[in-house]
C-alpha cells in the first residue's frame, strides 16, 4: 500500500476501530495512534516531497488520485500537527465514542484534501471532511450544525457546478491538466483566438470557486456559521477545525491561482500593482479582519471570542493570496501556518479552562494564573503569538505580511491589516485580564492545571510557536522551496526581503534581558495588596451594576454603542430574514395551490392537458 | 373538413370536462365524468371507422378485408367497463362524503386541505 494512502485511510480506519471497540482506554489508544501516523508519515516523507509522489486508484468508478508535492507537503504538516494535538487533548474531552469517529474522519477528509490531484478527488475529500465536522458540531448544537451545514452545501454546490464547467469544456479533472489547458487557453485568447472559456464563464467559474472556498474559509460575508460551529463542539476539536479544517478554504483559494491564475488575470486585467480577481480576494480578506476583529471585541464568551478572532485572522491570509505577488503569497502561507499554531493553541487552552471549570463567560472568570500556571505560560505564548510580538512566529508571518502589502503600494489593504492588528490587541488584552488576573471568584479557588494529555498537545503547539518564531528561516526555506526560488532571503534567525531584515534571535536575545530586568524590579521592590471584588470604585463612588464596565463586563459598551448603527446589519440575520421569506413564501404557495379543492385540481390537469396540446405532444 | 363523429365525440368531452371544472355539486361533476367517459368512447369508435365497411364479425359472406378495425371496439368495451367501475367507485365515495359533511358542495368540503 502507498504511505499516501495509509496517511489518509489511517485516521478514518482508527476511528472507525474506536468507535465499533468503544472501550474505554483502547479507543483513546487507537485514536491518538491514528492521527501519530499521519504526522509520522509527514515528517518521514519530508525528504520525498521535492521529487514528488503520485497515486492512482480506481474506486467505484472514481478515479481517486493523491500527489505530494511542496505545496501539499506544507499543508500536510498544519494538519497533521494540529490533528494530533487536537486528538491528544481529545483524550480527556471526549464524552463518546461518536467524537473520536468523526473528529478522526474529519483528518481523513482535510488529509485527502490537501493530497488530492484531481478535482473529484479534492470535492470527495472536501465532502467528508465536511460531513465529519458537521456531525462533530451537531452532538452539541443542532442549531450551530444546521447553520454551517447549510452553508457548507451552497458552498459544496457552487465547486461542484464549477468543476462541472471545467469538465464539460476540458474533459478532464486532473490539476496539471487543467492548468495546462486554462494557460493554452488565456494564450489563445491573447493572440486573438477562440478561447474555450467565454469571459463570462470564467467570471463564473471566479464567483463558484470564491464561494465554495470562501464559506470554508469563513471569509466574510459567508463567515456567519463559524462563531457558533466553533464555540458549539468540542473545544479540543475546534483547535483542529478552526487551525487546519479553515485552511483547507485557504489552500482552495491557493489552488485556484494555480489552475487558472494566468486565464483570470488575463481575463480580468490589473487594478493598482495586483490583479483584479486578486484584488477582490484580497479585499474580502481585509474586510473579514475587520468584521471579525471588532466583533471578537464584543463576546462575552471566550469560545465566541477567539472564534471571531480566528475568523479575523484567516483575513489576514485571503490579503495575503490576493495580493498575489510571490511574497505575499509566501507570506500567506507563513501566516497559515502561524494561524494554526497559535488559534490551535488558543483553542486547546479554552478547552483546558472550559474543562476544568465549567464555565465559559468572562464574568465567570478571573485569578486563574495562580491556578493553573502552566496553562497560563501557554496562554501567554499564544497571546503574544497571536498579537505579534515579537520573537513568536505570529510577527514573523505578520511582518512579511506587512511588508508584501506595503511593498506592492495598497494603501487600503495596508489599512485594513493595520487596523485588524490594533483589535487584535484591544480583544486580546480582555482575554488576558479577564481570565488570568484580578480578583477570583470564590467558585474556582480548587481549579486544577491543565490534564496531561492536554498539557502535552498544548507543549507541542507552544514550542512551535516558539521555535519558528526564534528561527523563522526554518519556514522560509520551505517556503522558498515552494516557489523553487529565494523569495525570502536570510538566514535561519534572519529574514530578509531585500528592502527590510528581520532578525529574530537579537530581539529574543533583547527581550530575555528585558524580562530579566523587569523581574529584577518585581521582586525587589513590588508590593502586592489583596483586595475583594467589590472593592471597585470610580470617581470615588462604588460601581453600579447598571454600567458597570469592569475587565469582565461589558468591557467594551462604549465600543458596541459606537457601532451601534453597523452592528445593525448583521449579515446572521439578513440569512435568517431570507430563509424565513422563503419558508414563507412556500407556505402561502402551499396554502394556495394544494387547497384541498378537488375542482381545482381538475382545473390543474385540464390547464396542463391544454398546454401539452398546444405544444403539440 | 372535420367529420361529424369527431366533432360530435369531442364536443361531448368537452361538455363532460366543462361539467367537472365548474359544477360544484358531486353527483354533477360525475355525471360530467360519465358524459366525458361517452365522448372518449365515441371518438375511439369513430377512429377505426372505414367507410363502407361492416362489422368485424368473420361469417357468410363478409371476409377479413371487408371489416372496421376491430381494435378500438376491443379497446372501448375494455373502456366502457372502466368507466362503470369508476363511476360506481365514485357514487360510493360520493355517498360517504355526504355521510360525514351532510353536503355535496365541493367548495365545502375541504378534509383534503393540508
Amino acid at each position: 500500500m502507498n504511505e499516501l494512502v495509509v496517511m489518509v485511510i489511517a485516521p478514518l480506519l482508527a476511528g472507525v476501530l474506536a468507535w465499533l471497540l468503544d472501550v474505554r482506554g483502547i479507543k483513546e489508544a487507537l485514536g491518538v495512534l491514528g492521527a501519530a501516523v499521519p504526522l509520522g508519515y509527514a515528517a518521514v516523507l519530508y525528504e520525498r516531497a521535492g521529487e514528488g509522489i503520485n497515486v492512482a486508484y480506481t474506486l467505484g468508478g472514481f478515479q481517486i488520485t493523491f500527489a505530494l508535492n511542496q505545496l501539499s507537503w506544507f499543508f500536510i504538516g498544519i494538519a497533521a500537527l494540529v490533528g494530533f494535538t487536537a486528538v491528544l487533548a481529545m483524550v480527556s474531552t471526549a464524552k463518546s465514542s461518536y467524537e473520536w469517529l468523526f473528529a478522526l474522519m474529519s483528518l481523513s477528509g482535510v488529509l485527502g484534501v490537501f493530497l488530492a490531484n484531481d478535482l473529484m478527488t479534492f470535492f470527495i475529500f472536501w465532502e467528508i471532511m465536511t460531513f465529519a465536522s458537521f456531525m462533530m458540531v451537531l452532538k452539541y448544537n443542532k442549531g450551530a450544525s444546521l447553520k454551517y451545514f447549510l452553508l457548507s452545501v451552497f458552498g459544496a454546490y457552487a465547486m461542484l457546478i464549477a468543476i462541472g464547467i471545467i469538465y464539460a469544456k476540458l474533459g478532464t479533472f486532473e490539476f496539471s491538466a487543467v492548468q495546462q489547458a486554462m494557460y493554452r487557453d488565456a494564450y489563445a485568447v491573447m493572440l486573438g483566438g477562440q478561447g474555450l472559456f467565454t469571459k463570462g464563464e470564467t467570471a463564473l467559474i471566479y464567483l463558484l470557486f470564491i464561494i465554495a472556498f470562501g464559506v470554508k474559509a469563513g471569509a466574510f460575508p459567508l463567515h456567519v456559521w463559524a462563531p457558533d460551529a466553533y464555540s458549539e463542539t468540542n473545544q479540543s476539536y475546534t483547535s483542529f477545525f478552526s487551525g487546519a479544517l479553515s485552511k483547507a478554504g485557504v489552500y482552495g483559494f491557493i489552488l485556484m491561482y494555480i489552475l487558472m491564475g494566468a486565464k483570470l488575470t488575463y481575463e480580468f486585467g490589473a487594478f493598482r500593482s495586483t490583479t483584479k480577481f486578486g484584488y477582490i480576494i484580497a479585499f474580502i480578506g481585509g474586510l473579514t479582519i475587520v468584521v471579525g476583529g471588532l466583533l471578537a471585541a464584543l463576546q462575552e464568551d471566550i469560545r465566541k471570542l477567539f472564534a471571531y478572532s480566528s475568523i479575523s485572522q484567516l483575513g489576514y491570509i485571503l490579503v495575503g493570496i490576493g495580493v498575489g505577488t510571490a511574497l505575499s503569497m509566501q507570506a500567506a502561507l507563513f501566516h497559515a501556518l502561524s494561524h494554526a499554531l497559535f488559534k490551535g493553541l488558543f483553542f486547546l487552552i479554552v478547552a483546558t479552562i472550559v474543562y476544568r471549570t465549567g464555565k465559559t463567560e468572562f464574568k465567570d472568570m478571573g485569578g486563574l494564573a495562580e491556578k493553573m500556571p502552566f496553562t497560563f505560560a501557554m496562554a501567554f505564548i499564544a497571546i503574544l503569538s497571536l498579537a505579534g510580538i515579537p520573537p513568536l512566529v505570529g510577527f514573523a508571518s505578520k511582518w512579511v505580511l506587512f511588508e508584501a502589502v506595503i511593498s506592492q503600494n495598497l494603501p487600503i489593504l495596508g489599512g485594513f491589516v493595520f487596523f485588524g492588528s490594533a483589535i487584535g490587541f484591544v480583544y486580546l488584552i480582555r482575554f488576558t485580564y479577564a481570565v488570568w488576573f484580578g480578583q477570583r471568584p470564590t467558585d474556582l479557588d480548587d481549579t486544577k492545571d491543565a490534564p496531561l494529555p492536554m498539557a502535552i498537545a498544548m507543549g507541542i503547539l507552544a514550542l512551535g510557536n516558539v521555535l519558528f518564531g526564534i528561527a523563522p528561516g526554518l519556514v522560509a526555506r520551505e517556503l522558498n522551496k515552494i516557489f523553487g526560488r529565494e523569495v525570502i532571503g536570510g538566514t535561519l534567525y534572519v529574514l530578509d526581503l531585500g528592502f527590510g531584515k528581520y532578525n529574530a534571535l537579537l530581539l529574543t536575545i533583547w527581550l530575555v534581558i528585558g524580562i530579566i530586568i523587569a523581574g529584577i524590579v518585581y521582586f525587589m521592590g513590588a508590593k502586592v495588596r489583596r483586595i475583594p471584588v467589590t472593592d471597585t470604585y470610580q470617581a470615588g463612588n462604588p460601581i453600579t451594576m447598571d454600567y458597570n464596565l469592569t475587565i469582565r463586563r461589558n468591557f467594551f459598551l462604549p465600543l458596541k454603542e459606537t457601532l451601534a448603527f453597523w452592528l445593525r446589519m448583521s449579515f446572521d440575520r439578513l440569512y435568517r430574514d431570507v430563509g424565513r421569506y422563503v419558508e414563507d413564501l412556500a407556505e402561502t404557495l402551499r396554502s394556495y395551490i394544494y387547497n384541498g379543492n378537488v375542482q381545482s385540481y381538475a382545473w390543474y390537469l385540464a390547464i396542463v392537458l391544454l398546454i401539452l396540446a398546444l405544444w403539440g405532444v | 373538413m372535420i367529420s361529424v363523429y369527431y366533432f360530435g365525440a369531442i364536443s361531448l368531452i368537452l361538455i363532460g370536462l366543462y361539467a367537472i371544472l365548474t359544477k360544484r355539486n358531486i353527483l354533477k361533476m360525475l355525471v360530467g365524468l360519465s358524459i366525458m367517459e361517452t365522448g372518449v368512447n365515441l371518438l375511439l369508435i369513430s377512429v377505426g371507422y372505414v367507410r363502407g365497411k361492416s362489422a368485424p364479425i368473420l361469417s357468410e359472406g363478409v371476409s377479413a378485408n371487408q371489416a372496421v378495425d376491430p381494435i378500438p371496439q376491443a379497446l372501448v368495451l375494455t373502456a366502457i367497463v372502466i368507466g362503470v367501475a369508476t363511476t360506481a367507485l365514485a357514487l360510493s365515495v360520493a355517498i360517504n362524503l355526504y355521510e360525514r359533511y351532510k353536503t355535496l358542495d365541493v367548495e365545502k368540503i375541504r378534509g383534503l386541505r393540508g
